[in-house]
């Protein structure tokens, strides 16, 4: 199913259109499809799929031009890829160093697990990607 | 008056009707504004047709007020003019074509569309030169659908409109009434017991049972507000301690418990640790175990007042 | 264009119902008269004929279906009850004017062509003809319109009541009739009331039968005003 019940039909909506920014479908000062087309494809009501648009409006993440649309703004991928990384770190690393923590393990054994080749858990060398 | 987004297009202030021994309608109190597509929910018989009689003024209350655009719907044309409903039971005058009450329809709504009503009878494949008495109960469903749509009336009311008509004939419905609602906006009310066709399109949910209004809330703020934990009976019941238990179902030593939450991640996180599996809620599981609490509440009301035992302490 | 015209168009949608039967009833009545009269020459005397009371009976059956057929389709398409009300009973007046006139001509041609060339006498009727136009027309008028009006305020009384209404109406108009027979002839009556029926004119008629028409039209709007489709 596209949509599903697990949470507000808007935020899965924004969600959609903030992964196509993340991957690089929906690049920087493209459009958006309207909120009708949203509507009419995944059968919603057109209020909702508006919510959606908005939220990531609000957030600086899309702007209008008048009587054209709805475009992704610059630098939206940056900021999406930013908030994710901080959202990766609440989600994943906090828990994962607190479990650590529990079953003592210190954080060059943490390290070393990280390198381990056997379990494709290696990370790419380098800074942060753009 | 048109019909912008927030202003408030029909009020139902301390309605109820009674017949000679029941409760249709029972202090209902309602607001709903200009530009949204409602849904009014409930089992056979709650109420929802009677209701919407009572709003069109096809049918009265028995005591409380009824305002529509600011006025008193009874005999007025102003008012009437401007709204559209159609039964799911129409009756139509003796020997009509589907075309003929078409015609019909164009005399009274002002904002007829007969193209767009053309456009419908080919989609329904609708046998529009046929006398109505002679149609199938789908096609008949199809007459009223396609003047509830070409009406283009400022509020309109769907009263079941899909009974007869086939999954595919429903699915054109909602397609033309979404593309037609953005197109021209105005007030929809939607009744349905087939919630979960139409719940993605419903802006605004009015649960409807034995008279009484149950829900009455933004669709999208009632997505999310339940969750069913399924898990080790203890466990599943130590996570929901404290909560409102919409629904509990045991099966050997796994327990399914439907509570009303909104889990944060936190909060997630705990179940998951728990080894419990959480699920979302539908709208129709929802709306369904909201409905049957409200018996369940009822049903141990009228069993204390009548259980002996009970009745000697008091 | 006027809600109450509308009704009217409305009712004229399928044309058969307000048009065409009573025309078909019109013209067979005619036809079969003429053709029986044809068949059996009267040989001088004036042949009598009543079939043009034929349509008004159909008339009664309009008022009950004005009402049961097209009055809950009348909702539907968001018309007031008073809207339907004018509309309805509007047309059918206009509808009862134009046949009022048409058989007043008729009974003028009757006369000039002597019965059809038969002796017949269907339309200019011996204790009418001889008054007003204005009389005969308002006659035939008021006649329709009273039988319009009995069956579309049963109709509007079963509309309210359904058909527990319906029956304590039966049951009342039965009561009243029969305790008015009843008391005539214990009173020994009759020959009084036979004699004031014999005396009434056409206007006199016609002024009751007006007066019996305001009653059940007042009376069927009440009763239309709660009534649900």
């Amino acid at each position: 199913m596209l949509i599903d019940d697990s949470r507000p039909i808007f935020v899965q909506i924004a969600e959609r259109i903030e992964n196509d920014i993340v991957d690089g479908t929906l690049a920087e000062e493209s459009q958006v499809p309207s909120t009708n087309e949203f509507a009419a494809f995944y059968r919603i009501n057109p209020a909702t799929a508006a919510k959606g648009v908005g939220r990531l409006a609000d957030e600086g993440l899309l702007y209008k031009k008048r009587g054209i649309g709805m475009f992704v703004a610059a630098g939206a991928r940056a900021k999406l890829l930013e908030r994710r990384r901080e959202e990766f770190f609440r989600q994943y690393v906090q828990p994962l160093t607190r479990e650590a923590r529990k079953l003592g393990i210190t954080s060059e054994q943490l390290m070393q697990m990280l390198g381990r080749s056997d379990s494709g858990t290696q990370l790419p060398e380098g800074s942060v990607a753009q | 008056m048109t019909g912008t987004a927030t202003s408030e297009v029909i009020s139902v202030r301390n309605v109820s009707k009674k017949y000679k021994d029941s409760l249709a309608l029972d202090s209902v109190d309602l607001t709903l504004e200009g530009g949204k597509i409602y849904g009014l929910l409930g089992r056979n018989g709650a109420g929802k047709t009677t209701l919407m009689s009572v709003l069109t003024a096809q049918n009265f209350q028995t005591s409380g007020e009824v305002r529509v655009f600011g006025q008193r719907p009874y005999e007025n044309d102003g008012v009437l003019s401007r709204i559209c409903f159609i039964r799911e039971s129409q009756k139509y005058p003796d020997d009509f074509t589907a075309a003929q009450a078409f015609q019909a329809a164009s005399m009274f709504f002002g904002g007829w569309d007969q193209p767009f009503a053309d456009r419908l009878v080919e989609e329904f494949q609708l046998p529009a030169k046929r006398r109505i008495k002679k149609l199938s109960r789908g096609q008949l469903s199809a007459v009223g659908v396609i003047i509830g749509l070409a009406s283009r009336a400022e509020i309109t009311f769907f009263d079941e409109p899909y009974l007869g008509l086939d999954a595919v004939a429903r699915q054109i419905f909602y397609d033309r009434l979404v593309q037609d609602f953005t197109e021209h906006p105005r007030t929809i009310v939607l009744s349905s017991h087939l919630i979960d066709e139409v719940a993605n399109l419903l802006e605004h949910v009015i649960l409807i049972d034995k008279g009484r209004v149950l829900v009455d809330e933004d669709a999208e703020s009632i997505r999310g507000s339940a969750v069913t934990g399924v898990g080790p009976a203890a466990l599943v019941d130590e996570f929901t301690a404290g909560r409102a238990v919409l629904h509990r179902e045991a099966f050997a030593s796994l327990a399914s418990v439907t509570i009303e939450a909104r889990l944060s991640e936190q909060e997630r996180a705990e179940a998951g640790e728990l080894g419990l599996e959480l699920a979302p809620v539908t709208l129709q599981q929802l709306i369904v175990r909201k409905t049957m609490a409200a018996t369940g509440a009822e049903l141990a009301v009228v069993e204390r007042e009548n259980d002996p035992e009970l009745e000697a302490t008091k | 264009m006027n809600r109450v015209v509308n009704v009217a168009r409305m009712q004229l949608i399928n044309k058969w119902t307000y048009l065409g039967i009573p025309a078909i009833i019109m013209a067979s009545a005619f036809l079969i008269t003429y053709a029986i009269w044809a068949i059996v020459p009267s040989g001088g005397e004036i042949i009598y004929s009543g079939a043009a009371q034929s349509v008004m009976w159909y008339f009664l059956a309009l008022g009950i279906m004005s009402m049961t057929l097209t009055f809950p389709f009348s909702q539907a398409m968001s018309v007031s009850r008073r809207t339907f009300y004018l509309g309805t009973v509007g047309l059918f007046a206009v509808v009862a004017l134009a046949i009022s006139v048409l058989y007043y001509i008729l009974g003028l041609i009757e006369k000039a062509t002597h019965g059809w060339g038969l002796n017949g006498q269907l339309y200019a009727l011996g204790w009418l003809a001889g008054e007003p136009a204005l009389v005969q027309i308002y006659f035939y008028f008021i006649a329709m319109v009273a039988l319009f009006m009995i069956g579309f305020w049963f109709a509007t009384v079963y509309k309210r009541w359904r058909a527990t209404g319906m029956l304590v109406v039966w049951i009342a108009v039965a009561v009243v009739l029969l305790g008015l027979v009843a008391l005539t002839t214990w009173q020994g009556w009759w020959p009084e009331v036979g004699a004031w029926f014999v005396a009434q004119t056409p206007l006199n008629v016609s002024a009751w039968a007006s007066l019996f028409c305001a009653v059940l039209a007042c009376g069927s709007y009440l009763t239309l005003r709660r009534a649900t489709p």
